[in-house]
């Protein structure tokens, strides 16, 4: 996990992706809009670090070791205390029953591979309440 | 039954080619010329040492009129008749035996034909399936939209941000190095084969296009729901029972006289469901056995038939529905749907299915419906805003035949014949009447919680026999905790899961003990 957060006013967001250059990727651009990041590489370490210290958004991949992120959404929705979390799927499947099961789970945003690095960062920012998208 | 042998073409040809006439091979038979004249008109049967004689005389193998072959080919031409996609030239499968004797080649050709059709429409729809299906395939176009979405985003970043640092922006250089370049290329391939895969294949029988229709409009048509709160207001009316008001509705509105009949003196090839609507003499028949809820959903049926005719019409009027008969059927099919709509109005059913947490027999007796009639409204609850859990519908009779079919999204079922033997649309065969839950995973990892039951036809008469259905409810495994049939099964546990597949021919378990027929995932 990394954290590089020490500006308690940047919005935090907790990366759940289980490639390595992908996590890289996100961290960099997310970090460079501003927000701190975390970074987990399965379901059951993501459903964790919530409960350790909810992130302001969820960047969550839907293939995930262990617990996919079905189970991940399922689970923040059905929290006492994270239920309200702004989660944002990222997947590589992208059809249109994933969508659909996402968004029946409660999903605020669905964005499919390959992404845009600006589309991840103003769905990303726009959920964490951070206004304009910075650049 | 034996099919009579159609040789009488054959045994022509050949004296004709010996140069005899019909007078002089029935001398040398010992029959009559107006006898052999019927033989080789097919107008009697001919066998014993008579075709001996006959044989020798032509210079053939007694197996060469034995006619086995020719039998064969009548069997099988008879079958291609009863083909759905060749129904609506009404073939009589009694000229078969003609075309065999008269040209034998070309019945030999069309059945060559028909085959190779079958085999590259299978072919069709196991690729497609395919796409779907393949865990290898699935798992390919996952990790090559991972390299693109890898490759993509950094050579944003290295395009964008010029205040890189040397070290940073090597690092990233590495990246796309490490990516195949061609990745991008290979996943819009595979993606464009997975949309090949999503189009619809057109529809060969009419049964099959009312089908495409239903789900295409997920079994949901809004203006039938409009109509049948107002119909359902005007029969409250009518009378205090549902069928009480039901009935002088059709009476009253309609001048129709609802009468019972017992199975023994009614012509029962009339009946269906186990009802008759003779609409010259305004007369709606039931049988003694009628349960009361198909008394009830057919006096609807009807009612809804003679009220809203044009809107129906006017809702079977649908691009996916080429021919007559499809709209004809599509015509009786919503007029089911209204029925059902009228008989449980979708508020309230939402309610009680979501407050009961979808137990079917708990709604049955709510409703005073069949267990059928609950399963297919439950599949209607998708008015946007006010959805009830997305709900697969299988039906299928004692030989494994899928008769009935409203798929979900992403559900692998085959498009005809029978499913993997695994799922309990089969098991709850071995357990009439008693409800089975399974978790079931697809080689795709797709997981879904399905719910079987018999449902059970019973006879008018000593004579018939009882007749069982089996039918299926499925939701995707997200949903299954909002249902009575998920309580006390485990989720979490992958290994809980039964693997199962859409069936055999498209199920790429190689390790299945249950395996019925080859697989062609892996085979071609």
């Amino acid at each position: 996990m990394t954290d590089s957060g020490a500006d308690r006013s940047a919005k935090q967001i907790l990366i759940a992706e289980d490639e390595p250059n992908i996590v890289e990727l996100l961290t960099f651009i997310l970090e460079r809009a501003g927000c701190v990041t975390r970074a987990v590489t399965d379901g059951e370490a993501a459903i964790a670090e919530i409960r350790r210290e909810a992130p302001d958004v969820l960047l969550l991949d839907l293939m995930l070791p262990k617990h996919d992120g079905y189970a991940v959404l399922k689970a923040v929705r059905g929290s006492a205390d994270n239920a309200e979390l702004p989660v944002v799927m990222l997947t590589a499947k992208g059809q249109e029953r994933d969508r659909k099961v996402a968004e029946s789970l409660g999903v605020n945003a669905f964005i499919t591979k390959p992404f845009s690095n600006q589309d991840v960062v103003d769905q990303v920012l726009a959920l964490a309440g951070a206004g304009a998208p910075a650049r | 039954m034996a099919v009579a042998a159609p040789i009488g073409m054959k045994v022509r040809t050949r004296r004709k080619a010996r140069g005899l006439t019909q007078k002089a091979l029935a001398q040398k038979v010992g029959i009559s010329a107006s006898y052999l004249n019927l033989i080789e008109s097919d107008r009697r049967a001919v066998g014993g040492s008579l075709l001996q004689r006959i044989a020798e005389q032509l210079g053939l193998e007694l197996a060469d009129l034995s006619g086995d072959q020719e039998r064969r080919l009548v069997e099988r031409l008879g079958e291609l008749a009863a083909d759905p996609s060749i129904l609506q030239h009404r073939i009589d499968p009694g000229t078969a035996s003609a075309l065999v004797s008269r040209h034998p080649d070309w019945a030999a050709a069309m059945l060559s034909l028909s085959r190779a059709v079958r085999d590259a429409d299978q072919q069709i729809t196991a690729l497609t399936d395919r796409l779907d299906q393949d865990p290898a395939l699935m798992e390919a176009v996952h990790q090559v939209l991972n390299n693109a979405a890898a490759v993509r985003s950094t050579m944003e970043i290295l395009s964008s941000v010029e205040d890189l640092p040397t070290e940073q922006r090597a690092r990233f250089v590495d990246i796309v190095l490490s990516q195949s370049g061609e990745l991008s290329g290979t996943a819009e391939r595979l993606v464009a084969l997975f949309s090949v895969g999503n189009t619809r294949n057109r529809s060969l029988s009419p049964a099959e296009e009312v089908d495409d229709f239903l789900i295409q409009n997920q079994s949901y048509f809004p203006p039938l729901e409009d109509a049948a709160r107002d119909l359902r207001r005007e029969i409250r009316s009518f009378g205090q029972t549902i069928e009480g008001a039901l009935t002088a509705f059709l009476v009253q509105r309609f001048d129709i006289s609802v009468f019972n009949r017992s199975p023994v003196d009614a012509d029962l090839s009339r009946f269906r469901n186990h009802c008759h609507y003779d609409e010259a003499n305004r007369v709606l028949l039931f049988l003694d056995n009628a349960p009361p809820s198909t008394r009830q959903f057919q006096l609807a049926r009807l009612a809804c038939q003679l009220t809203a005719p044009d809107l129906i019409d006017a809702v079977a009027r649908d691009e996916l529905l080429t021919s007559d008969e499809a709209r004809t059927r599509a015509r009786g099919a919503l007029a089911s749907w209204l029925a059902a709509a009228a008989l449980f109005p979708y508020e309230t059913f939402l309610e009680d299915a979501v407050r009961h947490r979808y137990d079917v027999e708990l709604l049955r007796q709510r409703f005073s419906a069949s267990v059928e009639q609950i399963c297919q409204r439950l599949v209607s609850l998708r008015k946007p805003g006010a959805e009830g859990i997305p709900f697969g519908f299988l039906r299928a009779d004692p030989s494994g035949h899928i008769s009935k079919r409203f798929p979900i999204a992403g559900l692998p079922v085959p498009r005809s014949g029978n499913g993997c033997p695994l799922w309990p649309l089969y098991g709850a065969f071995q357990t009439p009447d008693r409800v089975i839950r399974q978790l079931a995973e697809f080689p795709n990892g797709s997981r879904y919680l399905f719910i079987g039951r018999t449902v059970r036809h019973e006879p008018a008469l000593f004579h018939e026999a009882p007749f069982l259905h089996a039918v299926m409810l499925a939701c995707d495994v997200v949903h299954a905790d909002q249902t009575v049939y998920a309580d006390g099964l485990d989720f979490a546990a992958r290994h809980m899961a039964t693997p199962v597949g859409p069936n055999c021919r498209l199920c790429s378990r190689s390790d299945c003990l249950h395996r019925g027929e080859d697989s062609i995932l892996y085979s071609r």
